[in-house]
């Protein structure tokens, strides 16, 4: 007998998607991530264009990762064109990064993973018992969002970065403003790290993984590197990322999908952790090495807590960088020293490692290529479905919404966007 | 007290980037809950309710798909008032910027090779009003939080919304900042809705046109100016469609002659 467990509203890995678990006689024969989010064909149409109207265009394939969509797209262009921006300019784009990281990560810590761990099915009806959890997450999402506002000039595709600076740097004001806000709200980034510290893991989805990451120069943690670094020991340079990173068209999703020598890998917090985990200072330092253990290799769901770290990691930051960024001055937009050529661009996003290259010539786009970790996890997310359903069946679970449940939470943890917060799912069964 | 009238979310092809911005509202999200009865947000609520009528829907993003058009239609059945947000949604937004032009295959292939993929048909995007009647339009890329609320506290009351009808260029001449364009910057503020409170010429930064067009602007006079800036007229034109290709070929189509729709 053929049956499917079906996972309805997978909704915003990227756009709209679901889970289809097909059995057979009991035992897994498919698993489908779907997205059925509709193409938008965005690496078509940025070409025979300019680089900044590039810049306009491609941070809207998602607003929620918009920030580091910009950020890879001016590190590539610039690459190409051969602009050297100025110390400030970069320390003032890890900080407008850096707000993206704490806003997208505290929405889902707090207020879409939280939920599932604790037993309620959303954060609203969460927030009765655990008010204080509630509270913290959306002070730091707000937070992640103001940094934004100050340093891009909207919390959703702000202009104000641009090839080679910013048209406008913030104000000692507005950086004073984010560095006392950052302090104060270390409390609150604790609170998620000492929750998620506190419960006991599932492992029925537990299997070997590959992990990947950008190695940021130096020996500090960080989100942005021309290095790719790989759980495996290996270290290629980003211009050679299609040599770790296959992309196929699979028919049951209009979102690429991409295999490390034909196997899937994780990037995201936990491939950062797992990689470059022992570059962690201060508190987030402390807690890595408290909370780490070997079932971090294994299992995606410690990804709610290695983002939660993440968070404190960006608190501890923000205050040194703010100083670093009030003592110099407002430099010149860098100019491009030529009109033609290759680059490519990759920042660490919330939810993993993105990449785009470009190739210009007189000033005009040929040629646009776009990985983002949602194609990437993809692969891994179907691998751990199947393996925590074959394992949960083995138990003699049985075929309910808390199976369903189970399932769900496994893609959940590789942040697969905002509208998980809501899913729908049935149990189909045929013939 | 009347009943609250009823409402609905609801997001097509896009970034999301408009009901985020809704979610963003932290301060006032409550108050949002509170003043409709809303029956369905997938973005942000578990417990939805699709089989009961609206008084209000709002929908975001564009119409690439089969699966989507019909869900868009049973929208349109059951809601007295169909509002579109953001630029998407009204105007098709950038996956539209091209709208019309006969070569979305050949993007297409671009794009995912010969792979053949089995979900549903799909299409070139296109803004809702291509399929449903559309009531309201607040448009954006994203839209913007005060504009936001300023029109939903007015249409569960039950009046009319208004929308800035004057361009961005007239709000950058309130925060008294200095023409970009006088600088020779491209800047599409003069022909563009208002409503942003001209956000990026104020940061030195030129408009994108990201709000679409505003009402009865003068799109010669913008493209004279920058012809004698020399802007090519193709690279203007591929500007201006940027963000409301569809609007563009059906408003502008005529005075900038046939190249505006290849």
């Amino acid at each position: 007998m053929t049956e499917e467990i079906r996972v309805e509203s997978l909704a915003r890995v990227e756009g709209h998607g679901g889970i289809t678990v097909t059995l057979k006689d009991n035992k897994v024969e498919d698993v489908r991530v779907e997205i059925f989010e509709g193409p938008r064909l965005i690496e078509a149409l940025v070409v025979g264009k300019t680089p900044e109207e590039d810049l306009n265009i491609t941070p809207r394939i998602c607003a929620i990762c918009t920030v580091s969509h910009k950020y890879a797209a001016l590190r590539g262009l610039e690459k190409a064109l051969g602009v050297k921006v100025p110390k400030k300019t970069h320390l003032t784009r890890e900080l407008m990064h850096m707000g993206e990281i704490i806003e997208s990560n505290a929405l889902h810590v707090f207020l879409l993973a939280l939920p599932d761990f604790l037993g309620y099915p959303s954060a609203v009806h969460m927030a009765k018992d655990h008010l204080e959890a509630v509270k913290a997450g959306l002070a730091l999402k707000k937070f992640g969002n103001r940094i934004m506002e100050i340093t891009t000039a909207r919390a959703t595709h702000g202009e104000n970065p641009v090839l080679g600076g910013f048209g406008r740097f913030p104000s000692s004001e507005e950086l004073k403003e984010l560095k006392k806000t950052a302090q104060e709200l270390i409390p609150a980034a604790e609170i998620g790290v000492e929750i998620f510290r506190g419960l006991r893991m599932p492992t029925y989805m537990e299997e070997s993984m590959v992990f990947m990451a950008l190695r940021p120069p130096g020996d500090e943690f960080g989100f942005v590197g021309d290095r790719i670094m790989i759980s495996t020991g290996e270290c290629v340079d980003v211009e050679e990322y299609k040599s770790v990173i296959e992309e196929r068209v699979v028919s049951h999703s209009f979102a690429k999908r991409a295999r490390f020598r034909g196997k899937p890998f994780m990037v995201g917090a936990l491939a950062r952790i797992n990689l470059l985990g022992e570059r962690l200072t201060g508190k987030a330092g402390e807690y890595y090495r408290h909370c780490y253990s070997l079932g971090w290799m294994r299992n995606p769901l410690y990804n709610n807590l290695a983002q939660a770290i993440e968070i404190l990691y960006c608190l501890e930051r923000i205050p040194a960088l703010v100083d670093e960024i009030s003592r110099l001055k407002d430099p010149k937009i860098a100019k491009p020293e030529r009109t033609s050529g290759k680059g490519t661009g990759a920042v660490e996003a919330p939810r993993g490692s993105l990449y785009h290259h470009y190739e210009i010539k007189d000033g005009l786009i040929q040629k646009c290529d776009i990985i983002t970790p949602t194609a990437q996890n993809l692969d891994d997310m179907e691998l751990h479905v199947r393996v925590g359903t074959e394992v949960l069946l083995n138990k003699g679970h049985k075929k309910d919404d808390d199976l369903n449940l189970k399932l769900e939470m496994i893609v959940r943890a590789y942040d697969p966007c905002i509208s998980c917060a809501t899913h729908l799912v049935k149990v189909v069964e045929k013939g | 007290m009347a009943d609250k009238p009823k409402a609905g979310f609801y997001g097509f092809t896009g970034c999301a980037g408009c009901l985020l911005t809704i979610l963003n509202c932290e301060d006032e999200l409550l108050d949002i809950f509170n003043a409709a009865d809303v029956k369905s947000f997938l973005m942000a609520n578990r417990a939805n309710f699709e089989d009961e009528p609206l008084d209000v829907a709002f929908i975001e993003g564009s119409i690439t798909t089969e699966e989507q058009l019909e869900k868009l239609k049973k929208i349109r059945e059951k809601s007295k008032i169909v509002v579109a947000i953001g630029t998407c949604s009204c105007y098709g937004g950038v996956q539209a910027m091209y709208f019309g032009d006969g070569n979305f295959e050949k993007r297409w292939k671009q794009v995912y090779g010969e792979g053949k993929i089995e979900l549903t048909e799909a299409f070139e995007s296109k803004p809702i009003d291509e399929f449903v009647k559309v009531d309201f339009y607040l448009p954006g890329c994203p839209i913007d939080k005060k504009q936001f609320l300023e029109f939903y506290s007015q249409l569960v009351r039950g009046i009319p919304p208004r929308l800035p009808h004057y361009p961005v260029c007239a709000e950058c001449k309130w925060n008294e900042n200095e023409c970009l364009l006088m600088k020779g910057k491209l800047c599409l503020g003069p022909i563009t809705r208002g409503g942003c409170n001209a956000r990026c010429p104020s940061d030195n930064v030129p408009c994108v046109g990201c709000f679409g067009p505003a009402d009865e602007v003068n799109i010669n006079s913008e493209m004279k100016l920058l012809l004698e800036r020399n802007y090519s007229r193709e690279e203007i034109i591929r500007r201006i469609r940027t963000f409301a290709g569809a609007s563009f070929v059906r408003q502008f189509s005529k005075l900038l002659g046939e190249e505006a729709k290849k």
